[in-house]
């Protein structure tokens, strides 16, 4: 009998937690999934909070933006925050990041029929959501910003949440302690000179290398592959020129001058650059190095040193002046927030207008170190790299991130092209015909 | 037949007509995307029912195939969800340009011919199988060199056994990225010295690839070394008794006995390592995530020098964003896979009998 009892009893339990679990994975879904999703952030307890809110998300009652940084999701947690409490409206962010890409993980998310309002794409990604993307033109904020995302298809789809900018960084005080004027480096043969200096006065100035410039290609070739390599396609070019990238597209072909110039501005990079970082480097190395004051030029990007405690000197930028006259930065938008078509469109505007606004700006700015792309936000990046930034931005020297409108994955193949010209398995001429060789390869394979 | 009541037939019926009902009503509402709260539960408290009914089902002679089907079914459920059908979608997908959220059109045969022109992935192939060799050879001569230590009269045997099973217990990320600290801060400091090479080895294709396969010795290794213990234990006792009274000497014991009589063993082993070896991707992806040159393959200059078969479909699905290009490779691999698995089991089993 008592055997009955339990084989009873253990079935019953069996049913109820079965039914449980179909009926929880349906009625809360979105939520479930934000808990999931929100693995890398630090407070999980806001999407679990809003649980019971999320389930109609859909149907109008909040709008769900899906962040893919996840550095800054507290910040988008208060921005979520002061948006209800000014508007009345929800906002539901969900951050994925860390090893995740935001675009893999898009594409379960369409597949599960659980698309956020809101999300975040890189400027190549617009063609796969053809016809998907809500077009924003003539919304308030766009009056404000040269950086919205413009497809020829869906027209003003993307919302640009902040700009980064990438060239040559700097310690402004190592220069000026060995006299170079960073100003003066517009061309190859002033930055011959530069370096030189630099490296003569090596131990006089207290850096290990002129340069952190880092090749290793299994973990940064990101930072080769496509911001280097970013160089080549839009360095001297104005922000709306596309010579180089749409070249590029067209079947990979490669412009043999500016290609040649470009390798033997490499080759000086690495002729300066610290040995030991070189090949083997780390990011975290690189950047240490910079913030040490071990390096005079870093080939990174102003997210690399974010706060002013960081660095105990001035930075700035330089451009990659492998021809003669260069003198922009790119500077742009690296990913953009889209509305999706068929999510709560009208929602996604009315956050994207009070997003551009002065309290919104106000948290994105000054809580998580971004740097405002509306004209009149009243303030300052703390980014040490700001000035810089904004004086190019504002002389209309800059050029754009057309980098990310290659082809998916060139990056993997160019990067290792950079690491054999660091090892020295390759000289300049071998560099650019190599190059020329994978990228035609990689397009038409 | 009259033993079953009409209640019984009625329950049985009954149960089996309502949970159909609410299962068909259940996935109506998620293809239809209505009724979000209640469609789970229809469907979950339908199918119970439903096998309620096929349990109560009034049949004595099928009783016992029935009682089989349903301790089966949620096995065979959770297998076809998670491997049947993703299989059968895959090979589908192959065909067609899906780039993981549309299909435009169907291709047909392009994925096939296209992965076939290109030299990456013939490289891949190569290297995986020449990966797969050296591993089969030198995992299995490790684990079993290890076993034999690990059978012998040593002191400390359980230290020496969990130490080298330990690094079976690491996640081969986690391994990856030790292993690359290790290669390139360490190793170098030694190559420097004595081969004035201040490069890591994971800047080298050869290198880097002859580094993949210590690490997965260092990881495998242990495992293995655990069937070949349990194997060398199951050698009775009598007969190596019967083999030293006869005067044989530890190589003849080894050869004659010990290595005839775990031959089964050897044969799991070989199957283990090798389809394990051909899978090869998480150490893969973190020690070198597939880079390295290979300066004339096919007079093609080769970035992926270290990219093997598993590393190289996923990077084209994933990071190339080419779902459908990524999936006829996969396909192509799962039949690399399968004959090679069916092939090497022959084989062994037949040297068995042999042995």
């Amino acid at each position: 009998m008592k055997r009955k009892l339990l084989s009873v009893l253990l079935a019953g339990a069996m049913v109820a937690s079965l039914s449980a679990c179909g009926g929880a994975a349906t009625a809360t879904a979105p939520a479930a999934d934000a808990g999931s999703e929100a693995e890398a952030t630090t407070d999980e307890e806001a999407p679990a909070e809003e649980a019971d809110s999320a389930a109609p998300a859909a149907s109008g009652e909040g709008v769900r933006l899906l962040n893919g940084k996840p550095e800054i999701d507290q910040q988008l947690q208060d921005l979520a925050k002061l948006y209800n409490e000014e508007t009345g409206n929800t906002l539901i962010v969900e951050t994925i990041g860390g090893d995740t890409n935001a675009s893999d993980e898009l594409k379960k998310m369409y597949q599960a029929d659980n698309m956020p309002d809101i999300f975040v794409i890189e400027a190549n990604q617009a063609d796969t959501w053809d016809g998907m993307l809500a077009d924003l033109a003539g919304e308030e904020w766009t009056d404000k910003t040269g950086f919205e995302l413009v497809n020829a298809s869906m027209g003003t789809i993307g919302f640009p949440y902040t700009v980064e900018a990438t060239a040559l960084g700097y310690n402004a005080d190592v220069l000026k302690a060995a006299g170079v004027d960073p100003a003066s480096l517009t061309s190859p043969a002033a930055y011959a000179d530069a370096f030189k200096t630099l490296d003569e006065k090596k131990d006089e100035l207290g850096i290990t290398a002129v340069l952190g410039w880092c090749a290793e290609p299994a973990n940064l070739g990101w930072s080769s592959g496509t911001h280097v390599f970013g160089q080549y396609l839009d360095a001297g070019l104005k922000a709306d020129d596309t010579t180089y990238i749409d070249l590029l597209n067209d079947g990979g072909k490669v412009d043999e001058k500016r290609m040649k110039a470009f390798a033997e501005f490499v080759g000086m990079m690495n002729q300066y650059s610290d040995p030991d970082l070189l090949v083997d480097g780390t990011y975290d190395e690189q950047v240490a190095g910079f913030k040490d004051g071990k390096y005079a030029f870093i080939t990174q990007g102003n997210w690399c040193v974010t706060s002013p405690d960081d660095v105990s000197f001035e930075c700035g930028f330089a451009p990659y002046a492998f021809e003669d006259g260069i003198d922009t930065i790119i500077a742009g938008p690296p990913s953009y927030w889209v509305a999706y078509s068929e999510g709560d469109v009208d929602g996604a505007k009315e956050f994207f207008n009070w997003c551009a606004g002065d309290s919104a700006q106000n948290i994105l700015v000054n809580d998580a170190g971004l740097v405002s792309p509306f004209d009149d936000c009243k303030y300052e990046a703390v980014n040490p790299f700001y000035k810089s930034m904004k004086s190019y931005i504002d002389a209309g020297k800059y050029s754009g991130w057309h980098t990310m409108l290659k082809k998916d994955g060139l990056q993997n193949v160019t990067c290792q092209v950079f690491a054999d010209y660091a090892q020295g398995k390759l000289d300049a001429d071998g560099f650019a015909s190599t190059m020329a060789q994978v990228i035609q390869s990689y397009y038409n394979n | 037949m009259g033993e079953f009541s009409v209640g019984r037939k009625a329950a049985s019926f009954g149960c089996m007509i309502v949970g159909l009902v609410l299962m068909i009503w259940g996935l109506a509402m998620a293809i239809a995307k209505t009724g979000n709260t209640l469609r789970g539960g229809a469907l979950v408290v339908g199918a119970v029912a439903f096998f309620v009914g096929f349990y109560l089902f009034p049949t004595l002679k099928h009783h016992r195939t029935i009682v089989n089907i349903i301790f089966l079914f949620p096995l065979l459920f959770a297998f076809a969800v998670t491997v049947i059908i993703p299989l059968v979608l895959g090979i589908g997908y192959s065909f067609t340009d899906w780039n993981g959220i549309r299909t435009k059109g169907f291709v047909g045969l392009d994925n096939y011919m296209r992965m076939f022109r290109q030299p990456g992935f013939l490289w891949s192939i190569l290297i995986t199988f020449l990966f797969v060799v050296f591993n089969i050879i030198l995992v299995n001569l490790t684990a079993f060199l290890l076993a034999l230590l690990c059978t012998s009269k040593l002191k400390g045997l359980g230290f020496f056994r969990a130490a080298y099973f330990l690094p079976n217990l690491i996640g081969g990320i986690v391994l990856g990225y030790i292993w690359q600290f290790i290669f390139s801060n360490v190793i170098t400091k030694f190559t420097t010295a004595l081969f004035d090479s201040r490069y890591s080895m994971l800047s080298e294709t050869k290198t880097a690839f002859i580094g993949i396969v210590i690490v997965y010795i260092w990881q495998y290794a242990g495992y293995i070394m655990l069937i070949y213990i349990t194997g060398l234990n199951t050698i009775p006792g009598d007969v190596l008794e019967a083999s030293s009274i006869d005067g044989a000497n530890a190589t003849q014991t080894l050869f004659e006995i010990k290595i005839p009589m775990i031959a089964p063993t050897i044969t799991i082993c070989t199957f283990l390592t090798l389809t394990s070896a051909f899978k090869q991707f998480d150490v893969n992806l973190a020690l070198t995530n597939g880079t390295g040159s290979v300066a004339n393959f096919m007079g093609n200059y080769l970035t992926n020098g270290t990219e093997m078969l598993a590393l190289n479909i996923y990077s084209t699905a994933v990071i190339n964003n080419e779902y459908a290009f990524g999936e006829a490779k996969a396909v192509l691999f799962f039949i690399i896979l399968a004959v090679v698995s069916i092939v090497q089991v022959r084989i062994s089993n037949k040297k068995e009998v042999e042995l």
